[in-house]
């Protein structure tokens, strides 16, 4: 490996060379739509008069709250996964727009790719501006009935042609009892609501604030529970943009499971875990190919064939080899997978260590998360929850051999385990869980010539501290954006929109952006 | 590059065995094996010979006379290749007579004094294999050993049987040795007088040329087999990166980075090549492009521009514009951003692909003391650096933590790449904790609590303080390598046979300790059966509604095909998919139905009010996809009535029906129903119904603007409600 290979990540496209990284990142990578289609996704909004009422001067209305959030979540699909669809409904309108000629729905956007246009349109419902650009377009209708709207929604899933992974509605209301005088209604929401579940489209409720105080126990809880009930959490309402972002966008992708493996606790004892990816690299995405005429997508199609009789090549027609001190070694490639085939695809508990034993600087990948899997061994959460108390009351990691798919070597990992964790609005921060964490063999330590050991006095070291802390902050994993990416993006935008000039990324991992933080740093250490 | 002499004792003892296991001869066969398979594979320049001592016959320089009698030079000084491989393999047999093994030695020293003439070599040195049971003269022991230290001249011993090497099995850092717990560490019984003469010498050599850490140098066949990398490996040595370590505009520290942890890959690459010339320029392979019309146009690469996807956008972005306009970072850089708790920098947040270790610039005394006190001010404050990290001005800006390191010989920060925002999946998991259905018990909790103390990978030594790892996997050599060797290896010597099996000594390395597995038996049998774990047995495809809709779609007109077989088919479909069913939802309203009558869960009324208030709703949507669902829902509520002698309520149904079509311009519905031929029940089919056959086919006639009064009723608009006060 060369040198310049040190940071490992020159370019953003994934390495063409490196067919088996590429496999494996593929497969971590856990979102290979063509096998588990693509995420849906509704933004249900309330657009009753309600929802445009805020009770502070300087707070943005409910209304505002919500569409600036759904905007979010568009230019964050457009980077992350811009296969999934997005849709957009209002409710509690005057105009009515929808395929069943149902009063009081506005379908705004129908479930597509998110797209500029679409950002577009939603930009012009922001603001003071936004308000009235509403009530010219559509306003405000006195009534609705909640199943009818959720009828739309449903449509709305069975009018795509696609494969769908995962289907969900996001509601934002800040209404807690929208059928209070109509029992009828109210009762045909919920059962509407419990259609949806068993088509297994998933209901998500976004309460918005409400003077007095959002009541759930008045109609959603009967409406949301279902899913809420196994998950055992309960939002707080949300009064702040935030707050809510962080509510929606802790619901908006969807887990996948990199897989779903046994985890061996001796030949007779097995549990079965399914395995996570908290920490994935982002990558710009690879350029597509266009026919210069029409800018249309261009197909591309690889062939292999052979030189002498120009004949195609079947994978069969092929074998491999390496030569070594001029003798050819030739093997089949089923062979180079299957040399690589220690154990079954698993874990293989070893033993247990003190956690104080795992070394911070012996990293040698990103870690995966591991919670039970219920679906193939019936009672794989019991045995899990009792090895997490365990092993977080006697302070011990799980040592196990791990060989992650069929044909891959068994590397050592730790199993770490992590408590549940809730902030104040009651979004769980940590779930709980084992982290996975991958241990280094012999061969990936590498030698380093160290220089020698200088040490600094008690005074030195005193006057280090004090600029220390002064350049205190709080981190938080999200605080900052991929500046390439983001500088990608805007490019594209712009281009998108026919900008001129576009807009430049404020790159966080530059020393400007915490100005504030250094503009009290006047110290200069003398040594 | 290294000149490497093998010197191999084949004398007769060497194939002296107990029952089961494998005599010190093929041992020290394997051993040797993998250490040349290493080399070969490694493809360096390092030069191997072979000598053998014990054999029948005698081939040396140094033989004269009675002098080096029964050594053999079997391989000069050069690079090691497949046929010293096959020489290991299958040429050399065990011999019949004893050789001195000093006598040997002194032709090893005089094989590389003479083939290293002229050759740069750095490192000079002999590995024997011996039981050390053949006598031997200690005459020239001295002389031996000068002419080793002059020459600077290293050694290896590989025995049969671990040597006592008393307090000699300290951290040495990295690529130490495994403190040996799968054996005892002293010489099992049975050992001659020769052979413990033998032991006294190999130590004397070995003390004398490396003080203590020489008997380190001495190791089992075993011992050997399990660790790999016992052989003197040739490192690869990390490229140093210089910086400057910048803190504000104000203070900067130039620094000096190392590579100290990457994960190792397999060298070199599988290359494809034709089956039957096994030549790689046999193989062409070839991309086009082309049109995404019928007929998939070829259009050449100069006809393309290259793209980006920006949401559901294509936007054309040349390579030109794509330089032009893309983030650019101002090169090489390490500068704070600010410090924070080191509890906030969670290790589940490291990401990318290696470990830097941080130290100051060679020779740059002020620099060490800065980051010395840096590293030490952190240390004390438990707090660690956010730190942006540019490798050079063609990659791309990392933000990472830069944390303190401390060992008693050196200290640095360590840095690790950290994600962005973008990098982060925030993913919610149900609570273990509140959830009845996964609370274990007392019982249970205390069992898993036995188990983690009898499957402890540490052994704590109270007097000491110190804690000893059972199970150093830092320390394991990556199995992936061994394996591959092994399998390229048997595949250059036996082209013709299946890869062999994996080696057990690779097997056994990555298992736990055996005493391990032998104290975790009960506290697992007491998991087992404390803990019911039932694996769950796979249910059948699940069918969707659309599936079973077409398939009675394609059946559809000739209705009563389906109370035969093919009902029973949908009603075991049904019960399966849907597990429980209370009530008639609104996906696979039919197969409901049919379920709830049947199970008697509801009264045929009230379920078949649920079946036609969906029917409603689908027949609003004006959607074909909802007619055929509606059609579904007709049939099996027809089929039902039958079985349930309620032909009366369905036949009211389809006439309300019909006529509601009307009302709502529903044609096209009707058609569907007219061409299934879904009409009302017979008294042929069911001895309640008054309906002949000739009332139930005009029924589905067209009409000739009948029932005008009925149609008048549903013109205050048509309600769901309306279709069931007819009934």
């Amino acid at each position: 490996m060369s040198s310049n290979n040190m940071s490992g990540w020159e370019s953003y496209y994934k390495n063409e060379g490196d067919e088996e990284e590429e496999q494996e990142e593929g497969l971590e990578a856990g979102g290979d739509y063509s096998y588990s289609g693509r995420d849906s996704l509704i933004f249900l909004v309330d657009a009753s008069r309600a929802m445009f009422e805020s009770q502070d001067e300087d707070e943005l209305t409910p209304f505002d709250m919500s569409i600036q959030c759904i905007r979010s979540v568009y230019t964050n699909k457009i980077i992350s996964s811009n296969r999934d669809l997005l849709a957009v409904v209002f409710y509690g309108t005057k105009k009515d727009k929808n395929s069943v000629n149902f009063k009081n729905i506005y379908v705004l956007q129908e479930l597509d790719n998110p797209g500029v246009k679409r950002v577009q349109e939603l930009d012009k419902f922001k603001g003071q501006e936004g308000k009235k650009y509403f009530e010219d377009q559509i306003g405000h209708g006195s009534d609705y009935s909640l199943s009818e709207v959720l009828w739309v929604c449903a449509n709305l899933f069975s009018d795509v042609q696609f494969k769908m992974s995962h289907k969900r509605i996001m509601l934002f209301t800040n209404e807690d009892d929208p059928h209070g005088d109509d029992s009828a209604k109210a009762s045909r929401a919920r059962t509407k609501a419990g259609d949806l579940r068993d088509t297994g489209i998933f209901l998500d409720l976004m309460h918005l604030k409400k003077r007095g105080g959002f009541d759930t126990s008045l109609f959603y809880r009967d409406v949301i529970i279902a899913e809420n009930e196994d998950i055992g959490i309960h939002f707080e309402e949300s009064s702040k943009l935030e707050d809510l972002l962080r509510k929606v966008r802790a619901k908006e992708t969807r887990k996948r499971v990199l897989s779903r493996l046994k985890l061996k606790l001796n030949k007779d004892v097995t549990l079965t875990v399914g395995i996570y990816n908290m920490v994935q690299k982002a990558y710009r995405p690879p350029p597509v190919r266009l026919y210069r005429e029409t800018n249309e997508p261009v197909k591309t199609k690889t062939r292999t064939f052979n030189v002498n009789t120009g004949s195609l090549l079947l994978p069969s027609d092929t074998k491999r080899s390496q030569t070594y001190s001029h003798r050819q070694i030739v093997l089949e490639k089923e062979e180079t997978e299957e040399l690589k085939r220690f154990d079954e695809p698993g874990f293989i508990l070893i033993g247990f260590k003190p956690l104080m034993m795992l070394k911070k600087h012996h990293y040698l990948r990103h870690s995966l998360f591991v919670y039970p899997e219920e679906s193939l061994i019936n009672g794989s959460s019991t045995l899990f929850s009792a090895l997490l108390t365990k092993c977080l009351e006697k302070e011990v990691m799980a040592v196990c051999r791990y060989t992650p798919r069929r044909n891959s070597p068994p590397c050592f990992v730790a199993l770490v385990p992590q408590e549940e964790e809730l902030d104040d609005q009651k979004i769980q921060v940590a779930p709980p869980g084992f982290q996975l964490v991958f241990l280094p063999y012999a061969d990936d330590k590498r030698k380093v010539p160290f220089t020698e050991k200088v040490m600094a006095n008690p005074e030195q070291v005193d006057k280090m501290k004090a600029i220390v802390q002064k350049l205190r902050f709080k981190y938080r994993s999200d605080s900052f954006e991929n500046p390439v990416l983001q500088q990608h993006f805007r490019n594209m935008e712009a281009l998108a929109l026919d900008l001129m000039e576009p807009e430049q990324a404020v790159d966080l991992t530059c020393k400007e952006a915490i100005t504030e933080l250094r503009s009290s740093f006047h110290g200069r250490l003398s040594c | 590059m290294a000149a490497v002499v093998l010197c191999m004792d084949v004398g007769l003892a060497m194939s002296n065995s107990f029952p089961d296991e494998e005599s010190p001869f093929e041992l020290a066969k394997k051993v040797m094996t993998m250490f040349v398979q290493r080399q070969v594979f490694a493809e360096n320049k390092d030069e191997v010979a072979l000598v053998l001592f014990g054999t029948d016959g005698t081939e040396n320089a140094l033989a004269a006379g009675d002098q080096y009698q029964n050594i053999t030079v079997h391989r000069h000084l050069m690079c090691p290749d497949f046929d010293l491989l096959e020489d290991i393999e299958s040429k050399i047999q065990p011999g019949s007579q004893q050789a001195d093994l000093l006598d040997a030695l002194i032709v090893c020293m005089d094989l590389i004094q003479e083939e290293t003439l002229g050759k740069k070599f750095e490192k000079r040195h002999i590995e024997v294999f011996t039981d050390l049971s053949s006598p031997f003269s200690r005459d020239q022991l001295d002389i031996i050993i000068h002419n080793l230290k002059k020459s600077g001249i290293s050694l290896q011993f590989f025995l049969p049987f671990p040597i006592g090497k008393q307090g000699g099995t300290g951290d040495r850092g990295d690529g130490s040795l495994l403190s040996d717990h799968h054996g005892p560490s002293f010489p099992p019984k049975g050992i001659t007088e020769q052979q413990k003469e033998g032991i006294q010498m190999v130590k004397k050599v070995m003390m004398s040329l490396e003080g203590e850490d020489g008997l380190e140098e001495i190791y089992s066949f075993s011992e050997a087999l399990r660790q790999l990398c016992v052989f003197k490996k040739t490192e690869r040595r990390s490229m140093p990166w210089s910086c400057q370590l910048t803190i504000g505009s104000n203070l900067s520290i130039k620094i000096v980075a190392y590579k100290s942890i990457t994960q190792e890959k397999v060298k070199k690459c599988w290359t494809v090549v034709d089956a039957r010339t096994l030549k790689k320029e046999a193989i062409q392979k070839e991309t086009v492009y082309c049109l995404n019309d019928d007929d998939e146009t070829e259009v050449s690469k100069e006809d393309t521009i290259q793209g980006f996807r920006y949401g559901s956008d294509i936007i054309p972005f040349s390579k030109v514009d794509e330089e032009q306009m893309k983030y650019k970072s101002e090169g090489k850089c390490f500068s704070v951003l600010g410090f924070c708790r080191s509890s906030q920098v969670h290790m589940k947040y490291f990401m990318g692909n290696q470990v830097l270790k941080v130290f100051a610039a060679k020779d740059d005394e002020a620099a060490a003391v800065a980051l010395s006190s840096l590293i030490h001010a952190l240390d004390e404050l438990d707090m660690v650096a956010v730190v942006r990290y540019v490798y050079n001005e063609k990659t791309n800006p990392q933000v990472g933590v830069a944390f303190p390191l401390i060992k008693d010989a050196y200290e640095c920060l360590v840095y690790i790449q950290l994600p962005f925002m973008e990098d982060l999946r925030q993913y919610m998991f149900p609570s273990l904790k509140n959830n009845r259905k996964c609370t274990p018990t007392e019982a249970q909790l205390s069992a898993v609590d036995a188990l983690i103390d009898s499957m402890s990978l540490v052994q704590k030594d109270e007097e000491e303080g110190t804690i000893e790892d059972l199970f150093p996997t830092s320390k394991i050599p990556n199995p992936q390598f061994q394996r591959l060797f092994q399998c390229l290896l048997h595949r250059a010597l036996h082209p013709q046979e299946p890869l062999p099996p994996i080696q057990q000594h690779i097997l056994s390395m990555l298992d736990p300790p055996t005493e391990v597995t032998a104290k975790c038996q009960v506290p697992l049998s007491k998991i087992k059966t404390l803990f019911p774990l039932t694996e769950v047995i796979k249910k059948k495809n699940q069918v969707t509604g659309q599936d079973i809709f077409q398939d009675n779609h394609e059946e559809g007109p000739t209705c009563k095909k389906l109370k035969t077989e093919e009902e029973e088919a949908h009603f075991s479909v049904s019960s399966l998919a849907e597990g429980s069913v209370t009530c008639v939802g609104s996906v696979n309203p039919a197969e409901n139905f049919r379920v709830l009558v049947r199970q008697k869960k509801a009264t045929f009324e009230e379920a078949s009010h649920q079946l036609i208030n969906h029917i409603e709703q689908f027949l609003d949507t004006n959607e074909t996809l909802y007619f055929m669902k509606s059609m579904d829902c007709i049939k099996a509520f027809r089929e039902e009535a039958i079985q349930f002698s309620e032909e009366q309520r369905f036949n009211n149904f389809l006439k309300a029906l019909r006529d509601k079509v009307e009302v709502k311009q529903l044609n096209h519905f009707w058609e569907i129903v007219v061409h299934d031929g879904v009409t009302l029940i017979t008294k042929d089919e069911a001895p309640g119904s008054s309906v002949t056959t000739e009332e139930a086919k005009k029924f589905l006639a067209p009409k000739e603007n009948a029932n005008a009064d009925s149609a008048a009723a549903f013109e205050e608009g048509g309600d769901v409600d309306d279709l069931l006060e007819l009934i």
